[in-house]
This record gives C-alpha cells, structure tokens and sequence, in this order.
C-alpha cells in the first residue's frame, strides 16, 4: 500500500463519474443494479413518504387544538391516524433501514456490490408498489384503512371495516413486507461472504453489526406478519375464521401482531442507534469506546427484543404479566449499556459540534426520555392506568421518532458528502436541528401529562371540560413548529445541489473511521478503485492517520515497541 | 463466516431455552410456538452456514492478517444493470390488486409474472452484457 501512502490525501481516489441526459440518467436509475442508486432511491421514496405521514399528523393534530371538530370527520380522523402510523413504521422507518444499509454497510466492508443485486432492486420495486397501494386506500369510495395500524380483530374484520381500503392496506404491507425480507436476506449474505481480506466480523464497525442482527430480526419478525395479513385477508375476503374471536382468534391477532411488532420497533431502532455509533468517534476524535460492549449489547436487544411482544397486551389480562414485565424490565440493561458506551466515547474526547454531532445529541436527550417511560411502561401497575392513553403516545413517539428521525438527519448530515460529492450547509442544517428539537419537545412533551390526565389515544375529540385544551394547544404549536422545520433542511437540500462546491477528499470531516472514507465521494461503480490493508475497525483511520495506528512504524508513540 | 454461523447456533440456544421458560412458567401456547420455531429457524440459518464453511472453509475475510490482494481475484459476475426487477415487482402488484378487485386481474398478472420471471432468469444464458465504462 505504499502507493496511496505516497500521495497527498487531499486528492480523490477516482474521477467524475460522466454526466448524462435526463432521460438517460432516469433509465439508468430505473434500471439500476448498483447498491447506492438503490439505496438512494429508498433513501427518496421513504423519504417522500415521512413528508405524506408527517402532512397528515399536523392535520391530527390542527383537529386537536380545540375541543370539537373543525376540519375532518370522525371517520377522516380514524383514517388520518391509522395511516400515519402504517406509512411511518412500515413505509418510511423500515425502508430507511434498508437505504441506509445499502448505501454505506456495502462501502464500510469493502464490498462492490451486495450480494444479490437485482433482488435488492425487485425489494425496492415491491416496496414503492406496496406503499402506493396502501395510499390508494384513499381514493376508494370508503376511505383508506381505519382500524389503526395494529389492525386489532374483530375491528378490522369485514363486518366491523367493510370496504376495500383495509383490503388495499393488507395487501400492501405484505409486499412491502417481502420487500423488507428480500433486503436482509441480501444483507446478511453479503456481510457473511463479501467481506474485505482482513475484516473480520469483530472489525467490522458497529453500524455494519446493526445491520446484520436487525437483518436477523427482519427474518424473524415479518415472515410472522406476513402469515398475520394473508389470515386477515383471507378472512376478510374468503370467509375463513382464523381471527373467529369465538374461539381465542382477536387475542390470536394480538399474539401474532405483537410477535412481529416488538422486534420491529428494534428493526427501526437498532440502525439507527449503529448511525449514532459512526458519528460519536469521528467528532469526538476518539475510537469507539467498548467495541465489543456495544456488538453484545445489540445482540442482547435483538434476542430479547423476541421475548417481550406480550408488554403491549397486558390490558387484555390473557397474558403473564410478570414474565413480561421481567423480559421487558431486563431489555433496558443492554439499552443502558450502550448509553454507557455512547457517553464514553464522548468522555474526554476533543469533541466538535458540526451538524451530525448535534442531531445524534439530540437524539441521546430524546431517547433516553422515551427510554425512561418504557421502563416505567414496562411496569403493569402504571401500564393499566396509562394504556391506550396519551402516555403511550408520547412514549412512543420519543423512542422512535428520536431514533428514527433524529438519527435519519444525523446520518444525511454525516454522510451527504459521501453520496451526493457536496457538504450540506452548517449554519441552515443547525436552524433545522433547533427548530425541530424544540418543535419536537414542544409537540409530546406535555402529552405525558395529557396522557396522565386521562386523554385517550385516537379520539378526534374533547371536551371543553375535560380540561386538555391547553395542553393541547402547546402540543399543536409544537407541531407546527416541527413541520417548519422541515423548510431549512428543503432549502438546504436545494442549495448544496445547486451551489455547494464539491468534496475533493475522501474524508471530508477529517476523522473519518470506517471504509466508506477511504473511497472517493462519491464512490465509482463498485466502490473502490484500492482498499487499504484492515488491521483495526478503523481501516480508513488507519490510512489517513497512520501517526496514531498500531504500527510502530508510523506511530512515534509506538516507535521502539514491539507488538 | 463461521463466527457469523456461531451466532445463529447462539441465537437458536437462547431462543430454546426462552421457550421452554416462557412455557413453564405460563402455559400460554401461541407464544410458546413463535418462541420455538424462532429457535428452529435459527438453528437452520446457523447448520446450513457451519456446513457451508466446512465444505469451503474459511476466506481471507475471516483471517486477521490477510491483504487485499488475498482475494479471489475471480470475484464472480455482478448484474450491471437489469430491467427485469421492475416487470416481476409490476407483475406482483397487478396480482395483490387482483386479488381484491378481480380476478381477471390475477390471471393477467400470473402471466406478466411467470414472462418476466423467465426474463430475470434467462437474462445472461447467453453470456454477460459488458458493463457500462
């Protein structure tokens, strides 16, 4: 590798890609095999999808802000939440997963594609054909599904939700389910047999691992509700009586939904916490802190995250509570761990604040909250108070829209220059992060309280006495403010494209520890013209600062050692 | 790949033993059944890569001190671009669609599946295409 140590790092690592027609670079795009194009557009397309169900939450909640209904119907208002909750978890959350993990996992191993590339472009197919018919839903004579996302039987039955908008929702999920399948059996080949020489497993980084065991929890969890849809339907449509709640089958639904719903809040979370993993080292100028705690802790959440599905049905009184109430208490241990490693790595470093470091502090604040009320959810005495209440509403929304969306802007912040050749703006991309942590703060914190005075989740309505209406207010402000935000980061978007000068190093914040630093910005067709010899899981650390390696060599403080 | 595969064998050992304490301890039979096939699935990812890597063996991927140069420089073939995925994702749209307003629908769709299918699958009998410069 004396080659690459020879030249100034200030040079990228290939050429320009050429320039093509419109019509030209849409086929190519359509057509695609490469794992970034791929990613990318599921990067968009969840993308455009979290900006659909974000536009239909601020209408939840302009009808919440006053007592009494002023813009939809009760009906309109079933629908607006029940697809709010559908397209985040399943249409935006989940698929963002598999954007990111196939734009960076593949560069951060050193592979030059993913295993199976034209079954990662069929998954991106069946999951924008799948997301669009679940909006049809909207253009038929009943309106889009209404049961809300967890379709709990009898509710979501022929005789309770006629119509062929929750027929339109069942069949879309299970593609875009298969979609979701078909990613992670992709990932999980790739990473078993596409590795670069050199990188173990254990050198892998962190958000390479959260790929692989969410792949493993993907496999477990949607096959299940797969079965779950195709019962549903057939029910629905062919008369079966799988869901029959004569004979156990509405607790039957709850069963099976949960055993999918459980791991797939962790399939949404643990990419996203693998993200906030990659960006503490590189702008605490730190390595990782406890590599190995934070791989275990992972694991640990993956397999428990299996044994704790029945937390969410604890009112149905058909479940052991204290079985679950132990299982779920347990998962905050490997969850605490990674805190633990997370403000360890921290500690001491020489940290700078450039956007993706703010957005991941973020979202440390707001997910150890969201953290602290699951735990406290996790205790059945307070659960029976606060289920189905606006407790849970704000719980929820601080675990996964912390995760999800904070780290989501983390990781575009992070990794923009990687895959567009162009630096988002600071000062715009620090205006978006505090408009939308303060719209976001503003919006569900005080749905704690609300949910403890006793407001119940999915109500289109209250009344003036109930005494929310403050509350409520403050809530929708927030909101409202969370939805401008969405503004800057446009603006942002548009003026990196347009204006913002080109990256000409492959690592352009300097500190850069995985693979994916060590190839051009953007990377060619196949990722990397050279890869650097992988001694560490910092490989591209490694290259561009051999003065702190582990060769005695180039590290002075090692010189005269032996290894 | 065989660290990979210990960790499923890890996975199926939990995933048994979870099982087995969820049904003693509450008898419920629907999570006891998730619980265990869950294992069994495991136990099946994580057989099939062991057996796998015994019959390979292990790659430079998993050696600590391999270079780059260490790989098969016959890396395999890469479809470089393809438009099949699109009329096979189509074709499987128009049926779930079918199955809910009509049938004809399904019908056509099966059709468009199993033509596009054959395209995925004859796509380079004849040999590569020359990927794109």
């Amino acid at each position: 590798m004396t080659t690459l140590d020879d030249r100034p790092l200030t040079e990228s690592t290939t050429p320009r890609p050429r320039r093509y027609t419109k019509g030209q670079a849409f086929v190519k795009w359509i057509t695609s095999t490469d794992h970034k194009t791929i990613g990318y557009m599921y990067l968009i397309t969840s993308f455009a999808f979290f900006g659909i169900a974000g536009l239909m939450a601020l209408v939840i909640r302009a009808e919440l802000a006053q007592p009494g209904l002023q813009f939809v119907s009760n009906e309109q208002y079933n629908q607006l939440f029940t697809m709010h909750g559908t397209i985040m978890l399943f249409l935006f959350a989940t698929p963002l997963f598999v954007g990111f993990g196939n734009v960076i996992m593949p560069l951060q191993i050193g592979a030059p594609d993913v295993a199976f590339p034209r079954l990662n472009m069929l998954g991106f197919w069946l999951f924008l054909f799948g997301g669009l018919i679940v909006l049809m839903g909207f253009f038929t004579p009943g309106g889009a599904a209404a049961f809300g996302w967890f379709a709990y039987t009898p509710l979501s039955t022929a005789a309770y939700s006629p119509g062929v908008g929750g027929d339109l929702w069942i069949m879309g999920l299970t593609l875009s389910g298969l979609a979701t399948i078909l990613g992670s059996v992709n990932f999980i080949t790739t990473l078993l047999t596409m590795r670069a020489p050199g990188m173990t497993m254990f050198r892998t980084s962190i958000f390479t691992w959260t790929i692989f065991i969410t792949s493993v929890l993907v496999l477990i969890a949607f096959p299940i509700l797969a079965a779950a849809l195709m019962g549903l339907f057939l029910d629905r449509n062919f008369g079966t009586l799988i869901f029959d709640p004569a004979h156990g089958g509405a607790i039957l639904w709850q069963h099976l939904f949960w055993f999918f719903g459980h791991p797939e809040v962790y399939i949404i979370a643990l990419p996203f916490f693998g993200i906030a993993s990659e960006i503490l080292p590189v702008f605490s100028r730190k390595p990782v802190f406890g590599y190995k705690g934070l791989v275990y802790a992972t694991m640990a959440i993956a397999a428990l995250s299996v044994a704790v599905w029945a937390h969410h049905m604890y009112v149905t009184g058909a479940v052991s509570l204290s079985f679950f109430a132990l299982t779920t208490m347990l998962i905050a241990v490997p969850t605490g761990v990674k805190f633990f490693n997370w403000i360890g790595t921290m500690w001491r470093g020489s940290i700078s604040f450039e956007t993706p470091m703010l957005w991941t502090l973020g979202f440390l604040t707001t997910f150890l909250f969201g953290g602290l009320t699951g735990v406290m959810l996790a205790a059945p005495a307070i659960d029976f108070h606060v289920s189905d209440s606006y407790f849970v509403v704000a719980h929820f929304h601080y675990t996964v829209f912390g995760t999800v969306v904070f780290m989501m802007f983390a990781g575009f912040y992070f990794w923009w220059p990687k895959m567009t050749g162009r630096m988002l703006d600071e000062k715009l991309g620090k205006l978006h992060f505090w408009l939308l942590f303060i719209g976001f703060h503003t919006t569900f914190l005080v749905q704690h309280w609300l949910g403890a005075e006793g407001m119940p989740r999915r109500y289109s309505d209250y009344l003036a006495s109930d005494g929310f209406t403050t509350l409520n207010v403050i809530s929708s402000v927030g909101a409202a403010i969370l939805g401008l935000s969405t503004l800057p980061w446009l603006y942002n978007v548009y003026r990196t494209w347009r204006f913002a000068p080109k990256v000409t190093t492959d690592d352009p914040w300097g500190w850069g520890m995985s693979l994916e630093w060590a190839t051009s910005c953007p990377p060619p067709r196949y990722n990397f013209v050279q890869i650097p010899r992988i001694r560490s899981e910092r490989p591209a650390f490694d290259l561009h600062h051999p003065e702190y390696g582990d060769d005695p060599n180039t590290n002075p403080n090692l010189a005269g050692k032996s290894h | 790949m065989k660290s990979g595969g210990m960790l499923y064998m890890l996975g199926a050992l939990f995933y048994f033993a979870v099982s087995a304490i969820y049904f003693v301890w509450t008898g419920e039979v629907v999570g006891t059944t998730g619980l265990l096939l869950t294992g069994f699935l495991a136990l099946l990812t994580g057989f099939y890569v062991l057996f796998t890597v015994r019959r390979l063996g292990e790659g430079p991927e998993d050696l600590e001190d391999a270079e780059i140069a260490d790989a098969d420089p016959d890396y395999g073939f890469y479809s470089p671009s393809s438009w099949w995925p699109l009329p096979v994702a189509f074709s499987a749209a128009v049926i779930s669609v079918g199955l809910i307003f009509a049938v004809w629908l399904v019908l056509l769709g099966v059709i468009a599946l199993f033509i596009s299918l054959g395209g995925w699958m004859l796509e380079y009998y004849r040999g590569p295409r020359l990927p794109e410069a």
